[in-house]
Parts: structure tokens; C-alpha cells; sequence
């Protein structure tokens, strides 16, 4: 399957292109961060406490006089800083971990799928605060815990399709010609297997963002005072009834990611998946 | 008598110790509890109440208050629990030999009156007649010895309040002498400051579980004790006048919106969970009446004094001028709370006037410049979610002492590992608070002497030493007063405690319930109250 054939496919519905527009929005700002923000994010000013949105805070004020959209926009890089590095780290170690399973099999298939299952066993969010626990509250450690998390079911996906290319002719035909097991992994099975994992890893940037907001809502993540819309939003529970806008915009901005990182990676499924593919081809044929 | 006492008392846990103990009695009730907890869903209505003193006896019109705490007691045994939520409930159910009033001063209560030796050393206390236990058994001087040496001999939590008795004698059933080693003006606080100090039957502690069950001689009776609240009935032989209203149902509510939705819908009828932030809102509001009064706890941020630059004192002093306490205590509180630069607040009689910090950010720059190790010099500061208000507090500290030159780093922990770490040592600056001290005894001295059982942070002044233990053992009052409040100055000139606020304490509860008053000590009595109508 080819790249543009992909895009082309992906892009042929309107969800698709704006969900992928929104997370082109929210990485803009995340990058610009700071220079986009119309405030100081950390400074306090206690006189200016608790305001509604105005044409001079959008989105309010906070219990301590910050702006809160500025504390959204900063907060936008976390979210993503968290959510890709600790995807990262289950992404290389769960794929690797699901390579060498499925290629091998026998007893290095038993030992290290046991041992992933041993992490799949336990509740996600139970597993991360365990691991905070150990290592100490911190965005850093934070990612390090999402990331252990979440790569049992890299490891597990990437096994899967492992499995059935390993039987495929051209593996076997590399390996009667000569090939090394490293080049017949590199090579003939990691790129026949990387159509799940695209899927899984834009499915599990949405839930390890969801994570790094629960982990700082329970203080385990973003320390204060950084933004982290988990805290913004932790924070703003004791304040509902005197300032609303300090729950719901954050929550907005989880939601809106979330759920764009979901749209974003169905789409991607679908056209991935070989025999939807087949179908959503046959149907643009036909029209 | 008691006129010429001294007023005040120790209620000696940090608010930290409370809270710990709390949760560790959450785990150990939920696995452990089987026998002696009615697991029966208490919250399943008023008539739960009704039905619990329909077998007391008593006439059954004056309705069961039901009243929304924020958190769950951790055990019943008053002479264990460190927890304020247990001691909620428990200052209805159980009584001491004197009690403090509204304004601290002690009162009779179990002795009706109390005579001191010429040389201090022995105080002599007449019981009151006529007093039963819940379980019907009649009170004398031999529950008073039991109880007081049951502390002692068990080296409870509060064995600390005798380390100046000698010895605890009961000469008829009706008199208690305590004699002391040295004389001890804050014996009263000592002994009736709080429930802590409350008098058990004899043998009680090994005939039945006192942290699930209680026999006291209170205007209660606790009935129930279940996952989500605690049942208490009228005592009808009370010694004094009977309560008001039939019983008190104790819920556990621990979101204080809840506990506000279930005020203005009359689902309870008083609540202490009452975010200062709400204050505001709530004076306006008809379906709730709102009390707030200045209460006796403090609020403070300690330094390191084991660790450069901490141990300079010339570095605190920095520290200091660089805060805005107005700034801090108006985010912390929402206004709801008085700056201090002491600890004592200013309604206490024991109130020392004293502030030499104003805010100065140049003499705070120019005071950490010459100190600091680096140049900005790192400042973590430990804070736990289990008090918002420190997380609040830190923000605007880190804020305004990043102009004078200290980079302070927020750690947000889980309270347990907080206090750990405070235990070790393991930490540049914390922010706490000390609840419930009325003598200045409490106020200053296991904080600030070398040897101190609560001198966390390490000061250690010879000239203070001398002071604090020269008031502990005088008997005049005034002389006892100035030499806390030289103890005091000298305090706060080193920054041992940098001491930023007195909060107030905020209850609520529904119009037209009457007798009920909001105290500085946060002692919650129901004996008087009386349901609207």
C-alpha cells in the first residue's frame, strides 16, 4: 500500500480532515506556546482573582489571578509533550517486544508475552499511579508511567500481525536465500506490520493524554504551578459554582483533543484495514 | 478556683498527624471492622435516628440533627484517636474533669471545683456527684485515676500532657490529687483541653473495644457506627441538663458541594465543610446560615534548618521580608483567615503584638544575596493536596519570592509521604498549619526547644530554650506571659516558624437552628442545640 493512496483515502471524508485540522491547530500552539499566550501563565495577581471572560482574559481569571487562557494554551504543550514521549516509550518498547515474540516464538514468545501480561492485568490508571508512586509525582515521571503502561498492547498488537507474516512467502524465501534474522525484521516484517500500530498509536495518544490529565488531577502529574489542563481542572472543581470557566475550559480543550486523536485514528483504521480499504475503493469506483 | 487558672490548653497534633491517622484507619475499618460495625446504611434516613432512641427511653420530639463532617473518625477511643473528625463526634459522647468555654477559660465539668498547693505542686480536684456512665455505672475518682494512668502507663498519644505528674492518687471516691514534679500552670489545658483527656469507666479499655464502641458519661450516647455515619442518642441521665434534640445522626460527606446541596435541600442540618471561597457567596444565601469566627490555629512555613542556606539566619530573615502575607493569606483564604507574624492569634489572651516583617523585597534581595549558596538559590517547598490551601499559599510564595532571588520549587505529595519526608529531614521548606492550641505552651514549646518532639525543622536557640522552660513551670500569669512573648519575639526574629496566618473557622448550618455556637477551639457541641421548627 502506498503513502499517498492512503492519505488520499484518509482524507476523502470531512471528519478526517478536521479532526486532523484541529491537532494541526493545537501542535501549532503548543509550539508557539509562550507567544501566543496573551498572559503571564504562572504569575499571580490576586487582586485580579476569579473574573469572567472579558475582552482582556478570554477565558477568565483563575483562584490566583492567572490568565486561563494563557494557562490553556501552555497547558496544550504538556498534554502534547506527555502524550507523545510517553507513546514513544510504548511504542519502541512494546513493538520491539512484539517483534522479537512473534518472530521467535517458543520460549522468548512465553516470557515476554507473560510479562506484558502481567502489566495488562492491572487497571491502567492503577498501574501509572503505582509507578508514580515509585518513582515521585512529576510530568517527567509521569510519561516514563503512561509509557510502561500502555506497552503491553504494543507489544501484543505488533505479535499479532507478527505471527501471520512470519508465515509469509517472501519471509521464507529471504531467509532460503540467506538473510539474517535481524535484516528478515527489519526488513520483510516490520513494514508489513506497521498498518495496527499507526492505528493503535494515534488511538493511545488520545488515551495517554486523557492519562496524563487524570494522573495531574489526582496530583500525581504536572507539579504546580505549570498548566496541565488535569490540574486546571482539578483545581477549578472547588470553584464550580463561584467560576465555571475554570472547569470548563480545560475540559474543553481535553475533549476536543481526545476526541480529534480518536476521529483521527477510526479514520486511519478504516483505511488500513485491508479489506475496508478494498470496499471504500470499489465504492469511489463506482461513483 | 478557676478564675485565677490559666486559660488555654494543648491540643498537641499537627494537623498533619491528624489526618494521617485518618486514613490509616479508613484501610484498617474496611478490613477489620466486622463485628462491632453495623455496616446498616446509617444515612438511610432520619428515622434511623428516631427508631435508635425509641429504646432510651426518652420523649422522641426533639428530632435527630443530622450534620455533614468531612471526613470519617478513625476509632472512638478518645485517648488513641489523633483525628478532629473523631473528636467531633466524641465531644458529645464523653466528658474531661474541666472543660474550656467559648473563650478558653476552664470550667467545671466532671470536678466541680479544684484547689492548687502553696508550692504548686499538688492540685486537688472535688468530683461532681451523682455522674453515671452510659452503661449505667457510677462515676468516681477511681475512673479519673484509671483513665488518666491508662494514658500514662500505655505512653499514649498524649502522654506528653503528664510528663510533669508524679503521681495520680484518689484519697475518697469523690477527690482526685495530682501531684507534680514541678509546678505546672497548664495543668487544666492539660487535662481538659480537649476529648482526648475524657474519663473512662475502670477496666473499660480491657472489657470492651473502645474504638468501636463508647462509654462516657457526655450528653450522647453512641449508637451506631457505619461505613457512611455515625449514630448518637440522648443520654437521659445526663448530669446536666438533657440535649435538646433526640439524637445526631454524623454523615461523612467529604465534597463540600455535596454537603452545601445537602444543606439547602434540608437533607442536613450543619455542616463545617464549607470552603473558604464560599463564604462569599453564602451571606447572601437564606437557606443557609453561615458562622464564622477567628479560630486558634495557625498556619506557617518552616525551613530546613539542618541545610545551607536554611541554616543562616540571615537567609530566613531574607525569606521573610520577601513575603506578602496579605497576598498569601488573601489566596489561601479568600480573606477568610488573619495575618499573623506570631502564632497566637489576637483575640487569645496570650496575644504578643509583634510584626517586624514588613514586606521589603529590596532588604529580603539584599539579605539573600549575601547568603545564598547560588544565585537563584533553589528553595523546594513541600505542600500537600490534603490542605489545598498550602498548594494555593506555595503558588504565591514562589511568585513573589522569585523577585527576591529564591527559585522555589512546589512538591505536591501525597500527605503520608509528606510527612515522611518531614520526618526525615528530607526537605529545604514545608508549609503546615497546628490546629486547636489554646496555652502558649502548646503554641511554642514542642515546636521551638532543641530537643522539641515537634522541632521538625531543626532550631535550636539556648536563649529560647531558657525561656520556654521558665514559663512552663511559672504560676503568675503575668510574669508567665512576657516570657513567651520574649520567647515569642525571639522566635520569629530567628524565623524558627515564619508564621503567615490565623484562618477562621467556617461552619453553616440551616436557619432557625438555634443554640448552636461556632468556638475558636472548633470544639462541635450539640448539647444545646435545638431544631427549627
Amino acid at each position: 500500500m502506498r503513502a499517498g493512496e492512503t492519505l488520499r483515502l484518509l482524507f476523502r471524508g470531512p471528519t478526517a480532515i478536521v479532526a486532523a485540522a484541529v491537532l494541526a491547530v493545537l501542535v501549532l500552539t503548543a509550539v508557539l506556546g509562550e507567544r501566543l499566550a496573551p498572559h503571564d501563565a504562572t504569575g499571580t495577581d490576586v487582586s485580579s482573582r476569579l473574573q469572567a471572560p472579558s475582552g482582556d482574559h478570554w477565558f477568565g481569571t483563575d483562584e490566583l489571578g492567572r490568565d486561563v487562557l494563557s494557562r490553556v494554551i501552555l497547558g496544550a504543550e504538556v498534554s502534547l509533550r506527555v502524550g507523545a514521549v510517553a507513546v514513544g516509550i510504548s511504542l519502541v518498547a512494546g513493538v520491539l517486544i512484539g517483534l522479537l515474540a512473534g518472530y521467535y516464538g517458543r520460549w522468548v514468545d512465553d516470557v515476554l508475552m507473560r510479562l506484558s501480561d502481567v502489566l495488562f492485568a492491572f487497571p491502567a490508571m492503577l498501574m501509572a499511579i503505582a509507578v508514580l508512586a515509585i518513582l515521585g509525582p512529576g510530568s517527567t515521571n509521569a510519561m516514563i508511567a503512561i509509557g510502561i503502561v500502555y506497552t503491553p498492547i504494543f507489544a501484543r498488537i505488533t505479535r499479532a500481525s507478527v505471527l501471520s507474516v512470519r508465515e509469509e512467502v517472501y519471509v521464507k524465501a529471504a531467509r532460503s536465500a540467506g538473510a539474517g534474522d535481524l535484516r528478515i525484521i527489519g526488513r520483510h516484517v516490520l513494514p508489513n506490520v506497521t498498518a495496527p500500530i499507526i492505528v493503535q498509536t494515534s488511538i493511545s495518544l488520545a488515551f495517554a493524554i486523557l492519562s496524563e490529565a487524570a494522573l495531574s488531577f489526582v496530583g500525581l502529574g504536572t507539579q504546580p504551578p505549570d498548566p496541565s489542563w488535569g490540574r486546571m481542572l482539578a483545581e477549578g472543581r472547588g470553584f464550580v459554582e463561584q467560576a465555571w470557566w475554570m472547569a470548563v475550559f480545560p475540559g474543553l480543550a481535553i475533549f476536543v483533543t481526545v476526541l480529534a486523536f480518536n476521529v483521527l485514528g477510526d479514520a486511519l483504521r478504516d483505511v488500513l484495514d485491508p479489506r475496508q480499504r478494498q470496499a471504500m475503493a470499489t465504492s469511489g469506483a463506482t461513483r | 478556683m478557676g478564675a485565677d487558672m490559666n486559660r488555654g490548653k494543648v491540643r498537641g497534633h499537627t494537623v498533619g498527624h491528624v489526618a494521617a491517622l485518618a486514613v490509616i484507619a479508613l484501610v484498617s475499618a474496611g478490613c477489620g471492622g466486622g463485628d462491632d460495625v453495623d455496616l446498616d446504611d446509617p444515612a438511610g434516613g432520619e428515622g434511623g435516628g428516631d427508631a435508635a432512641d425509641g429504646g432510651n427511653g426518652g420523649g422522641s420530639d426533639g428530632g435527630t440533627l443530622v450534620a455533614a463532617i468531612s471526613a470519617q473518625p478513625d476509632q472512638f477511643d478518645p485517648h488513641k484517636t489523633q483525628a478532629y473528625a473523631s473528636f467531633q463526634v466524641l465531644e458529645n459522647v464523653y466528658d474531661t474533669l474541666v472543660v474550656p468555654d467559648a473563650e478558653g477559660e476552664f470550667q467545671p465539668s466532671l470536678a466541680t471545683e479544684w484547689t492548687t498547693s502553696d508550692d504548686g505542686l499538688t492540685w486537688t480536684f472535688t468530683l461532681r456527684e451523682a455522674v453515671t456512665f452510659h452503661d449505667g455505672s457510677a462515676f468516681d475518682s477511681a475512673d479519673v485515676v484509671y483513665s488518666y494512668n491508662r494514658i500514662i502507663n500505655e505512653q499514649l498519644a498524649n502522654a506528653y500532657r503528664f510528663a510533669s505528674v508524679a503521681s495520680i492518687d484518689a484519697p475518697d471516691p469523690q477527690t482526685v490529687a495530682i501531684t507534680l514534679t514541678t509546678p505546672t500552670p497548664a495543668l487544666l489545658d492539660n487535662i481538659g483541653g480537649f476529648k482526648g483527656m475524657a474519663i473512662i469507666p475502670e477496666g473499660s479499655a480491657e472489657a470492651t473495644d473502645l474504638a468501636t464502641t463508647a462509654v462516657g458519661t457526655g450528653p450522647f450516647t453512641l449508637e451506631d457506627v457505619g461505613a457512611n455515619g455515625v449514630t448518637l442518642s440522648r443520654y437521659d441521665d445526663y448530669w446536666g441538663d438533657p440535649a435538646l434534640v433526640d439524637g445526631v445522626e454524623f454523615q461523612y460527606v467529604s465534597e463540600p458541594a455535596a454537603a452545601l446541596t445537602a444543606l439547602r435541600s434540608g437533607d442536613v442540618h450543619w455542616t463545617d465543610n464549607v470552603p473558604p471561597q464560599d463564604i462569599e457567596g453564602l451571606q447572601d444565601d437564606d437557606q443557609v446560615e453561615l458562622g464564622v469566627t477567628p479560630s486558634v490555629d495557625y498556619w506557617y512555613l518552616a525551613m530546613n534548618q539542618a541545610r545551607p542556606p536554611f541554616d543562616n539566619r540571615d537567609f530566613r530573615r531574607g525569606v521573610a521580608f520577601g513575603i506578602d502575607r496579605d497576598e498569601v493569606t488573601e489566596a489561601a483564604r479568600f480573606g477568610a483567615a488573619t495575618t499573623n507574624q506570631t502564632a497566637i492569634p489576637e483575640q487569645s489572651r496570650w496575644y504578643h503584638e509583634y510584626a517586624p516583617f514588613e514586606h521589603d523585597p529590596d532588604q529580603a534581595t539584599q539579605l539573600i544575596e549575601q547568603t545564598a549558596a547560588q544565585s537563584p538559590q533553589p528553595m523546594g517547598l513541600m505542600v500537600t493536596d490534603e490542605y489545598p490551601e498550602t498548594v494555593q499559599a506555595a503558588q504565591v510564595i514562589q511568585a513573589q519570592l522569585a523577585e527576591v532571588g529564591v527559585e522555589v520549587g512546589i512538591e505536591q505529595e501525597a500527605f503520608a509521604t509528606w510527612l515522611d519526608r518531614q520526618a526525615a529531614g528530607d526537605y529545604d521548606a514545608f508549609l503546615l498549619g497546628w490546629l486547636g492550641n489554646l496555652d502558649p505552651f502548646g503554641f511554642y514549646h514542642a515546636q521551638h526547644v532543641c530537643e522539641g518532639t515537634s522541632n521538625f525543622q531543626g532550631y535550636c536557640n539556648p536563649e529560647v530554650d531558657e525561656l520556654l522552660n521558665q514559663a512552663a513551670a511559672e504560676t503568675d500569669q503575668d510574669a508567665r506571659k512576657a516570657l513567651y512573648d520574649q520567647a515569642a519575639e525571639l522566635i520569629v526574629d530567628d524565623v524558627s516558624y515564619l508564621y503567615l496566618y490565623n484562618p477562621d473557622v467556617v461552619q453553616a448550618w440551616v436557619p432557625g437552628l438555634e443554640g448552636y455556637e461556632v468556638r475558636a477551639d472548633k470544639a462541635i457541641n450539640f448539647e444545646t442545640v435545638r431544631l427549627p421548627e
